[in-house]
C-alpha cells in the first residue's frame, strides 16, 4: 500500500468527501490564500474560504451553515483557539438538536491540531480533549496513525453530529499506510494497535508510539504487553479496553493531556466499575503532570510522559508488592 | 394615511392581526403563571411592545428566507405560522410541543417555515445566522436571513466578528437589532459607548462599511420598509444592512427566578424596580405599538374599530385553544430524555 | 460596591519635546538594538537553541522604538506573539530576554514562558499573550486598575491588524470607551494577519476606520518613521488620561508571520522597496540629511547594538537550564503566610 504523511491523508479525506458530496464546505484562517491553493482550484470560492481571526464566528458559522443544510469543516490549526469560542462548541453546536426535540441536526467537524509539545509554551501545546469529553452531543475523534486520520476525517465528514478531530501537531509528517479511494473508520471502535497476553496499556495521538516502543522494550523482558487505541474519545469503545483487560489483568494508562479529570481518568473509572473483578492489580495512569505546559526543554521533557515513565509503570502493576 | 411602502389593505390587516396574536399568545404565557400554576418552568421571556418590529421585519419574508433568533423568541413562529397549539405545549413542556418538550419557550425552532432556532446566550445567534446566510448564498437560491438580537448583544464579540464577515463576504443577511434599551437590569447608555455619547446603535455598521439604519420599532409600516430595503439590497448581491429598531419591551425582561416552592410570576418593569423611572414606563406604555397600530388604520379606513374588535375576539379564542391544548396535553415519557442527543 | 470610575482629573500629560539630535540618535540605537537582536534570535533558533514558535518583528521596529521610550517607567506595555522588539524597547534586559528565548534559569520567566510569552514585571512588561488580540482586555483591565487606584499610568497594548478582526477587540474598545480608560491600542498594521492579506479578513482598509463609531481619538501614521510614531504615540498617550486612544502605524514585517514560514502566500519584498521601508534606513537618511547624528556616530550606534547581543548571547548560554521540577512549584500560587 502506499505511504501517506498524516496530514496529507487528513487532506486527502476532506477531498474525497468534498467531491463525494457537494455540501461539505472548508473555511477557517489561513487556508486557501491564493488560487493555487488546490482545495480552491477544486472547488472554489463558494466552498473554500479563508477567514479573518473570529473563531466565536467561524465556529458559529459553522453551525448556521449546518443547520442550513451543509456540512462545514473548520480549520482552527490550534486547539486551543477553540477556547475563544467555547460558547459555540459547548453551549451551541451539541446542544441545537437536542433542545429542537430532534428537529434539526449540526454536522460541523472541528479540525485543531495539538499536543505540539516542541518549545511552543504554555497556549501552544495542551492536549485539551478530556476538555470536551463531558459534553454530550459532541464527538471527538484523535487519530494516532496517517491510516486513521483519514478514516476519521471521513467518518466525522459524514457524521450528523458536531465532532472535534483532533490533530497531533508532532504527528503531522508521520508516514503511514494509507488505502486509497474512499476509506472510512468508524466511530467508538478501538484499534488493538499490538496484541498481547501480560498487561493492557491504553494510549490516545502521539502516546501509542510511545507506548509501542514500550510494550517493545518490555517484550526483551518477557512480558506481553497489548496495546489499545480508542481513536474517538466520544463514543468511548469501553467494551474493547475491558475485554483485553479481562484477558491481561492489568491495565496501564497513557495519556499526554494532565491527569486530574482527563480521558485517563475516564477510562479508570469505566473500567473500575465494570471491570474490576479481572484486575489483578491497580490501575496505573500515566499521564502530564498538572502543570501548563513549560517552555524550556528539561522542564518539558520532564512534564511529559515518555517511554521510561510507560515501562516503569507497566513493571509496577505487574509486580504490585513493590508498589509504594 | 402615511407611506405604506406598497403594502394594500389586506396586508396591512394581516400585519395587524399578527401582533394581536403575539401580543394575546404572550398574554396568555404570562397569566399562565397564575392560572396554570407550576405549569410554566424556568425561564420565560416576552416580546410585549416588540410586535411591531417583528411583524413588519418578518413580512419581508419571501418563501425560502430563514431567521434565527434569541430566546425571545414566542412572537416570530407565530407570523411564520407555527401553530400555537404547539408552541404553547412547547412552553408547557408537553410531549406534542413544538420541539417535543426538550427546548422550551427560549428554544422554539421550526425548520420547516425558515425558522432555523434561537441561541439562549446573547450574540451568539449572530454568527450562526451569519453561516446561515453563508449558506444561501452559495445556494443561490435568492434567500436572505433576518438575525434578531437585542441592543446588548452588540457588545458581544460574536457581533464584530459576523458583521464584519458578512460584508466582507456581501452577505445575504439583514442584521435586526430590537434595541429595547436594557441589558436585563442595566440600561444601554450604562454598557455602551455609542448609547453614551448619545448615538444610535447603528453607527456601529460604520465599523464595517455597512449601512446602518435606525427605525421606530412601534411603527410596523417603517420597520417593514427598512429591513424591506435591505433585504432587496442583500438579494442583490450587495450583502448586509445593520437596522436598529428601537423598541420597548412592556414587561420585565423575563418571569422572577426564585427557590422551589415560591410561585414564578413577572416582575414589575425594571424602569420602576430598579430605576424607579415610572414616567419612562408610563410614557413607553402610551406608544404601546398595538393600540397605536389599530389606531391608525382605523383612522385611515383600512378597518373598522368593529372589525378590528372581531379579529381580536378571534384571536382570544384561537390562544384559548392553544391553552388548552398545551394545557391537556401529555408530559413526555420520562426515558425519552435520552432521545436525540446524538443524530 | 467598586469604587467609581472617574477620569483622571490631574494635569494632563505634556506631549513629549519634538524629537532632537539626542533622541534621533537614541531612536536609531533602540531600532539597532531591536534588530539585531531578533537576527541573533534567528540564529539561535537555526541552531536549535531557542525552539518552538518564533516571530520577528524585522521591519516593525520603528513602532516598539517610537512608542515604548516615551512611555514612563510606571507605565505598562502588553505585547503579543511578536513581542521582543516592545520588550527590548520598554527596558527589559537583553542578557535576561535571550536568557528565556533559550529556556534557561536566568530567563525573564525562568525559562517557562519562552518568545511568545515575555512578562517582565519590573520593568512594565506586564504581559504577552499567544492567542491573537487576547492581550486586548488584558490591557484594559490594567487601565481600569489604574483608574481604580487613581494613578497617573497608561497602558499601551500592541496587536496586529489580524485582532482588529477578533471579537476581542470590539469588546475592548467599548469598555475602554465607555469608561475612558488609559489605555493606547497600538495597532501594527502589517497588511498581513499571520499568512492572509488583509484584504481577505475585511474590507475596512484602516483600522482606524474601524474604531471610527466610538469617537476616539486615534491617528494612522507611517509606522516605519520612527519619528511620526514617537510624534503620534506621544499626543496619544498624552490624551489617554481623558479616555483611549487607537494609534495605527502602517508597517512592513519584513519576515514570514514565523520563522521558517516559505512565504508562499507573497511576492518577496524588493531590495529598492526594502530600503525605502526598513525603518532603520530612513531614519539614518533623515538624520544623516539633518545634520542630527554623523555616519560615524550610526556606525558606533550599531557596533554597540551588537556587542550588547554578543553579551547577551554569552550571558544566555552561559545560564544553566532550570531545575526540572521548577514548574510544578509554579502551577499555584503559594498561600500567603498567615
Amino acid at each position: 500500500m502506499r505511504e501517506l504523511p498524516y496530514i496529507a491523508a487528513i487532506e486527502e479525506a476532506i477531498r474525497q468527501e468534498m467531491d463525494r458530496d457537494e455540501s461539505v464546505l472548508l473555511f477557517g484562517q489561513n487556508i486557501a490564500t491564493t488560487e493555487n491553493d488546490p482545495f480552491l482550484a477544486a472547488f472554489g470560492h463558494d466552498r473554500v474560504r479563508v477567514t479573518p481571526i473570529s473563531e466565536t464566528a467561524e465556529i458559529g458559522m459553522a453551525v448556521g451553515a449546518a443547520l442550513a443544510g451543509y456540512r462545514p469543516v473548520v480549520e482552527l490549526y490550534m486547539a486551543e483557539f477553540m477556547l475563544v469560542a467555547m460558547d459555540q462548541i459547548v453551549n451551541e453546536a451539541p446542544r441545537f438538536r437536542y433542545m429542537s426535540g430532534g428537529q434539526v441536526k449540526v454536522p460541523v467537524v472541528l479540525k485543531a491540531g495539538y499536543g505540539f509539545t516542541a518549545g511552543w509554551a504554555g497556549q501552544h501545546t495542551g492536549s485539551i480533549y478530556g476538555m470536551f469529553m463531558g459534553v454530550p452531543g459532541l464527538k471527538i475523534a484523535l487519530p494516532a496513525t496517517a491510516a486513521d486520520a483519514k478514516g476519521l476525517m471521513a467518518t466525522a465528514i459524514r457524521d450528523d453530529n458536531p465532532v472535534v478531530f483532533f490533530h497531533h501537531y508532532l504527528l503531522t509528517l508521520a508516514p503511514g499506510e494509507v488505502p486509497e479511494g474512499e476509506y472510512l473508520v468508524p466511530f467508538g471502535q478501538a484499534s488493538i494497535v499490538r496484541p498481547g497476553s501480560d498487561v493492557t496499556i491504553v494510549a490516545t495521538g502521539w502516546m501509542v508510539g510511545r507506548a509501542v516502543a514500550a510494550a517493545e522494550r518490555l517484550a526483551g523482558e518477557g512480558v506481553s504487553a497489548e496495546v489499545i487505541d480508542p481513536r474517538t474519545l466520544a463514543p468511548l469503545d469501553t467494551d474493547t479496553i475491558i475485554e483485553s483487560v479481562s484477558r491481561t489483568g492489568h491495565l496501564v494508562l497513557v495519556d499526554q493531556a494532565t491527569r486530574h479529570a482527563s480521558a485517563s481518568a475516564v477510562i479508570a473509572a469505566e473500567v473500575a466499575d465494570a471491570g474490576f473483578g479481572y484486575l489483578k492489580a491497580p490501575i496505573r495512569q500515566v499521564t502530564a503532570l498538572d502543570t501548563p505546559v513549560p517552555y524550556s526543554k528539561p522542564m518539558e521533557e520532564y512534564v511529559l510522559p515518555d517511554e521510561d515513565k510507560i515501562v516503569d509503570a507497566v513493571r509496577r502493576v505487574l509486580s504490585p508488592v513493590s508498589v509504594t | 394615511m402615511a407611506d405604506t411602502h406598497g403594502l394594500g389593505q389586506d396586508r396591512l390587516v394581516w400585519m395587524f392581526t399578527q401582533m394581536l396574536r403575539i401580543r394575546e399568545f404572550e398574554e396568555r404565557v404570562k397569566r399562565s403563571f397564575e392560572e396554570l400554576p407550576g405549569l410554566l418552568r424556568g425561564h420565560t421571556h416576552l416580546a410585549d411592545g416588540a410586535e411591531a418590529s417583528i411583524v413588519g421585519s418578518l413580512t419581508v419574508l419571501q418563501p425560502g428566507d430563514q431567521i434565527l433568533t434569541t430566546y425571545r423568541c414566542h412572537g416570530y413562529p407565530i407570523v411564520l405560522g407555527t401553530d400555537p397549539k404547539a408552541m404553547m405545549a412547547e412552553i408547557f413542556g408537553k410531549a406534542t410541543g413544538l420541539c417535543r418538550g426538550y427546548g422550551g419557550s427560549m428554544h422554539l425552532t421550526d425548520p420547516a417555515r425558515g425558522f432555523l432556532g434561537t441561541s439562549g446566550i446573547v450574540g451568539q445567534g449572530i454568527p450562526q445566522a451569519t453561516g446561515a446566510a453563508y449558506a444561501a448564498q452559495i445556494a443561490r437560491k435568492n434567500q436572505v436571513v433576518l438575525c434578531f438580537f437585542g441592543d446588548g448583544a452588540s457588545k458581544q464579540g460574536a457581533f464584530h466578528e459576523s458583521l464584519n464577515i458578512a460584508s466582507l463576504w456581501k452577505l445575504p443577511i439583514v442584521y435586526v437589532m430590537e434595541n429595547n434599551s436594557y441589558n436585563v437590569v442595566t440600561r444601554v447608555e450604562q454598557e455602551d459607548a455609542n448609547a453614551a455619547a448619545g448615538e444610535p446603535l447603528s453607527v456601529k455598521a460604520r465599523a464595517y462599511s455597512m449601512p446602518g439604519v435606525t427605525v421606530d420599532g412601534g411603527d410596523p409600516v417603517a420597520v417593514y420598509g427598512e429591513v424591506a430595503a435591505a433585504a432587496a439590497r442583500a438579494r442583490a448581491g450587495n450583502g448586509p444592512t445593520l437596522v436598529e429598531s428601537k423598541v420597548y419591551r412592556l414587561s420585565a425582561h423575563g418571569n422572577i427566578i426564585v427557590p422551589p416552592g415560591i410561585p414564578l410570576h413577572f416582575p414589575e418593569h425594571e424602569a420602576i424596580a430598579v430605576f424607579g423611572d415610572t414616567e419612562e414606563y408610563e410614557a413607553a406604555k402610551r406608544g404601546d405599538p398595538v393600540p397605536r397600530f389599530r389606531a391608525r388604520l382605523i383612522a385611515d379606513g383600512t378597518l373598522t374599530a368593529e372589525g378590528a374588535d372581531a379579529i381580536a375576539a378571534e384571536v382570544r379564542q384561537e390562544m384559548q385553544g392553544a391553552i388548552d391544548f398545551g394545557a391537556s396535553s401529555p408530559f413526555p415519557e420520562p426515558a425519552d430524555a435520552v432521545k436525540f442527543v446524538y443524530a | 460596591m467598586p469604587a467609581p470610575i472617574t477620569p483622571n482629573d490631574g494635569p494632563p500629560r505634556a506631549p513629549a519635546a519634538a524629537a532632537g539630535p539626542a533622541v534621533a540618535l537614541h531612536l536609531l540605537a533602540t531600532m539597532w538594538r531591536i534588530r539585531l537582536f531578533e537576527e541573533e534570535v534567528s540564529r539561535q533558533q537555526r541552531a536549535g537553541l531557542v525552539r518552538g514558535l518564533v516571530h520577528l518583528s524585522v521591519g516593525q521596529e520603528a513602532v516598539a522604538a517610537g512608542v515604548c521610550p516615551l512611555l514612563r517607567a510606571g507605565d505598562l506595555v502588553y505585547t503579543g506573539h511578536r513581542g521582543h522588539g516592545h520588550a527590548i524597547a520598554k527596558g527589559v534586559p537583553m542578557d535576561r530576554l535571550l536568557a528565556e528565548l533559550m529556556g534557561r534559569a536566568d530567563g525573564v520567566c525562568r525559562g517557562l514562558g519562552g518568545s511568545m510569552h515575555v512578562v517582565d514585571v519590573e520593568h512594565g512588561l506586564m504581559g504577552a499573550t499567544g492567542v491573537v488580540a487576547g492581550n486586548l482586555p488584558l490591557a484594559v483591565g490594567s487601565a481600569l486598575a489604574a483608574r481604580l487606584r487613581g494613578q497617573d499610568q497608561v497602558t499601551a497594548v500592541f496587536f496586529g491588524d489580524g485582532a482588529v478582526q477578533a471579537g476581542y477587540f470590539h469588546e475592548s474598545v467599548n469598555l475602554a470607551t465607555l469608561w475612558r480608560l488609559p489605555v493606547v491600542f497600538v495597532c501594527e498594521n502589517n497588511g498581513f494577519a499571520e499568512f492572509t492579506p488583509r484584504s481577505a479578513h475585511t474590507v475596512v482598509e484602516r483600522v482606524s476606520d474601524v474604531v471610527a463609531p466610538y469617537g476616539l481619538t486615534r491617528e494612522t501614521v507611517d509606522g516605519n518613521d520612527v519619528l511620526a510614531v514617537r510624534d503620534a504615540a506621544s499626543a496619544l498617550a498624552a490624551a489617554a488620561g481623558a479616555g483611549p486612544a487607537l494609534l495605527e502605524c502602517l508597517t512592513h514585517r519584513l519576515r514570514g508571520h514565523y520563522e521558517g514560514d516559505p512565504q508562499k502566500y507573497r511576492e518577496a519584498i524588493s531590495q529598492a522597496e526594502w530600503q525605502e521601508k526598513d525603518p532603520i534606513a530612513v531614519l539614518r537618511r533623515r538624520g544623516l540629511a539633518s545634520g542630527w547624528f554623523t555616519e560615524e556616530e550610526t556606525l558606533t550606534a550599531e557596533r554597540t547594538a551588537a556587542e550588547a547581543v554578543a553579551g547577551a548571547v554569552r550571558f544566555a548560554s552561559a545560564s544553566a537550564f532550570p531545575p526540572a521540577d521548577l514548574m510544578e512549584q509554579l502551577v499555584y500560587a503559594p498561600a500567603e503566610a498567615p
